[in-house]
């Protein structure tokens, strides 16, 4: 069987699975960040995938990724504006006081 | 021939991927992380996606790397390490559940595959997208005013009081 | 052309004009009053623009990705007036960061356009921009006073609302691919072609349909994805949080009315799916929001839990929507009708709650007792608020919660009423309460607690809406009607 849709469809599952993951069970904040970053990148392969096989005429896959791409630099960019800030006040590199996924 | 890189590349992918979650060392995770994205970059090349290979190289290899290895230096978390929280257990249930609810889908779904070859190079066809006619002009607006928030935002949150 | 399209974007354009005004301003002017002085005048030459909209036939622009309709520009309008209220409402509170007041102005405005391209949006792209816009501006807003508290709730708000996103992202990834198309129309017009299956034979537009759920859940802060309110709730600058609770949510539920009942509401056997899906939704989130506000000491925590029972009522209507067949329109006016009345009563309740603790600075409802005689106007707000909020006459909560319940059994779910209306007798418990330490408790103090008059005209307009929504309801219930006007339906 050779490689199509269904097999970077499985590939993209996989890595989205393993973001969250990290997501749910780090507790560093910065890796939780890089976590998050897995499930954008993941989501963008399906994204291009469904570019290249469904529409590959129109390449609406390709843009919207090119959109998912900018807004997690962004994200990324607050997000370790807030991790610097909330490491200033608290004058503490303890993770368990770092550690904020506890609900 | 693409079949052997894509098995290659989906390997080091979940491999990257997975030395990220359970490496001990938050360092070599944020290595990982880029070859993780190099391998992105190189899925893309298997489909057809040139420009958006090179968008991932410059935009996730070259900055979002570095500011995540900058974040990591100037936190001093490196000589913490990158232990698990509590809720391991029961993340890995639910993970393992959505991973194969995921794959499922995707398997059992007919979807309209398009007998079409891709259009290449891609990079006029993704200007047109964005600013042409009929184009997502509006998205791309919405996206400066993105970035003049983040840039706002970031400067707020990292100056002193 | 398309360049002639930008002139029904008048509104948004002109607040992006006031949000660089009031960041150029900001480096020469050391008198920072005057700052909220030209945000406010920016939203009031948006909302005119907006109202000037008001009635002109619906159209769709910049190729398919932005609607200019009757719904839209309700929510426009809307968010507009809230963004105003909070930005009277910070007037004292701006003085804990005033070296950024500029940026925190700015960042509110920016939010604003955010939540007005979300509730305009008419394609997948363009919504999970616009999303993203209203979104990085909260988290940065959410972290605003840098201490402790602070920066633990925008970092908590952050991660999870980007995982949030990403799950949103990856059900739009869903839909998009199986139907090859990211406008709603098409979507819409795509799934009506299909034979008639059921949901259980297309697996991916199901996982999708039900990842777009818990994406915009947690942007509404619905079960079991309320886990963030009350920490960030609690650690927000009060404005922001009232900020956060109105605007945010109501941003969420335009969306997925605008999302579900454009796109995906066509064929019967997809809208009742998603109509029990939320119907089962709205009964476990009233019920553990009423439950938990209940045992909490601290009113922003406690709000926090109130609104979130409030989504839990709000979604009754969304399964409303999903359950009607045919031209009924009932369940999407009830809707709107109560977001508007949930709008100015949880704000007139915050902005109070501001006045106080500016003065006293805490947030104990235990801190609270004998406001009834230290500051009697705020405590009278407040009680009144917090009886519309229970839904008690003579105000805009009980004809809300009347208008969408009638509704709701008119179209088969009497089971989700009843729970509702067990979950309101429920509520007056704890609303009561703070009610009762206002005015039996015994004052710390006899001092009076004073309040800036930006602040009460702030307080005074939600009062005086909260009344009017609920002594003569009939001119709003009609605009209510009219904004389900969409694009397409």
């Amino acid at each position: 069987m050779s490689v199509g849709l269904e097999h970077y469809l499985a590939l993209s599952a996989v890595l989205f699975s393993i973001g969250l993951y990290g997501v749910l069970a780090k507790r560093n904040a910065v890796v939780i960040l890089m976590c998050i970053e897995i499930m954008l990148n993941a989501v963008n392969i399906s994204l291009v995938t469904f570019s290249r096989y469904v529409v590959p005429l129109l390449l609406t896959g390709q843009i919207f990724a090119i959109f998912v791409i900018v807004v997690a630099a962004a994200e990324a960019a607050v997000g370790i504006a807030i991790i610097i800030a909330i490491y200033r006040s608290r004058q503490s590199v303890d993770v368990d006081k770092f550690d904020l996924m506890k609900w | 021939m693409f079949d052997i890189i894509f098995w290659v590349l989906a390997a080091v992918a979940v491999g990257a991927a997975l030395a990220v979650v359970l490496l001990r060392d938050i360092f070599r995770a944020a290595l990982s992380l880029v070859l993780l994205f190099l391998t992105v970059a190189g899925i893309y090349v298997t489909l057809y996606a040139d420009f958006l290979a090179v968008v991932q190289v410059l935009i996730y290899v070259g900055a979002i790397s570095i500011l995540i290895i900058v974040a990591i230096m100037l936190t001093r978390e490196v000589w913490h390490g990158n232990p698990p929280g509590r809720l391991r257990i029961p993340a890995l249930i639910v993970c393992l559940l959505l991973a194969v609810t995921l794959i499922f889908t995707v398997m059992s779904t007919q979807w309209l595959v398009s007998g079409e070859s891709p259009k290449t190079p891609t990079t006029m066809a993704i200007g047109e997208g964005l600013f042409g006619r009929g184009g997502f002009l509006l998205p791309v607006e919405i996206t400066a005013v993105l970035l003049l928030a983040a840039v706002l935002g970031a400067i707020v949150l990292i100056r002193e009081k | 052309m398309e360049i002639g399209d930008f002139r029904l974007l008048a509104p948004e354009i002109s607040l992006l004009g006031c949000v660089l005004l009031v960041i150029l301003l900001d480096l020469f002017i050391k008198q920072k009053r005057i700052l909220a002085t030209v945000s406010i005048a920016g939203l009031i030459v948006s909302a005119g623009f907006t109202l000037v909209m008001w009635g002109t036939p619906p159209v769709v622009i910049l190729s398919r990705t932005l609607a200019v309709d009757a719904f839209a520009l309700f929510f426009k309008f809307l968010f507009l007036v809230v963004a105003a209220l909070i930005i009277l409402a910070s007037q004292d509170y701006v003085n804990k960061f005033e070296r950024f007041q500029g940026e925190y102005y700015a960042l509110v405005l920016i939010s604003a356009v955010g939540m007005m391209l979300l509730a305009a949006a008419t394609d997948l792209i363009a919504i999970y921009v616009a999303l993203e816009l209203s979104g990085i501006s909260l988290y940065v807003l959410v972290g605003f006073l840098k201490d402790q508290k602070s920066s633990e709730a925008g970092l908590k708000f952050l991660l999870l609302g980007a995982v949030a996103s990403a799950v949103l992202l990856y059900g739009m990834t869903l839909v998009f691919g199986f139907t090859g198309r990211t406008c709603l129309m098409c979507i819409a017009d795509f799934l009506q072609g299909m034979p008639a299956t059921g949901i259980l034979d297309n697996l991916a537009l199901l996982l999708g349909l039900i990842l777009l759920v818990a994406g915009f859940g947690f942007k509404i802060a619905c079960f079991p994805f309320q886990m963030w309110v009350p920490d960030v709730y609690e650690g927000a600058p009060t404005p922001i949080t009232a900020y956060l609770s109105v605007a945010s949510k109501v941003a969420g539920f335009a969306v997925i009315l605008r999302v579900f009942f454009v796109a995906l509401g066509a064929p019967d056997w997809m809208s009742l799916n998603w109509g029990m899906l939320f119907a089962i939704l709205s009964a476990i989130t009233m019920t553990v929001g009423n439950i938990v506000a209940i045992v909490q000491s601290n009113i922003k925590r406690m709000l926090g839990y109130s609104s979130i029972a409030q989504a839990g009522y709000l979604l009754v209507g969304l399964a409303t929507v999903g359950m009607a067949t045919g031209s009924d329109t009932s369940g999407q006016s009830g809707l709107i009708f109560f977001l508007m009345s949930y709008a100015v009563t949880n704000l007139g309740a915050f902005i109070a709650v501001i006045a106080i603790s500016n003065k006293i600075d805490s947030d104990a409802i235990d801190d609270y007792a004998g406001m009834g005689r230290q500051a009697s106007l705020l405590a009278v707000a407040l009680t009144f608020c917090l009886i519309s909020l229970i839904g008690l006459p003579p105000t805009a909560g009980l004809i809300a919660k009347i208008y969408i319940f009638s509704g709701a059994v008119r179209h088969g779910l009497l089971w989700l009423v009843i729970v509702a209306v067990v979950n309101s007798c429920i509520s007056a418990f704890y609303y009561l309460r703070v009610v009762k330490v206002m005015w039996l408790g015994v004052p710390p103090s006899k001092e009076k607690v004073p309040s800036s008059w930006a602040l009460r005209t702030a307080l005074a307009v939600c009062c005086l809406l909260v009344l009017l929504l609920g002594v003569v309801p009939g001119s709003f219930v009609s605009i209510a009607e009219t904004a389900t006007r969409f694009f397409g339906s």
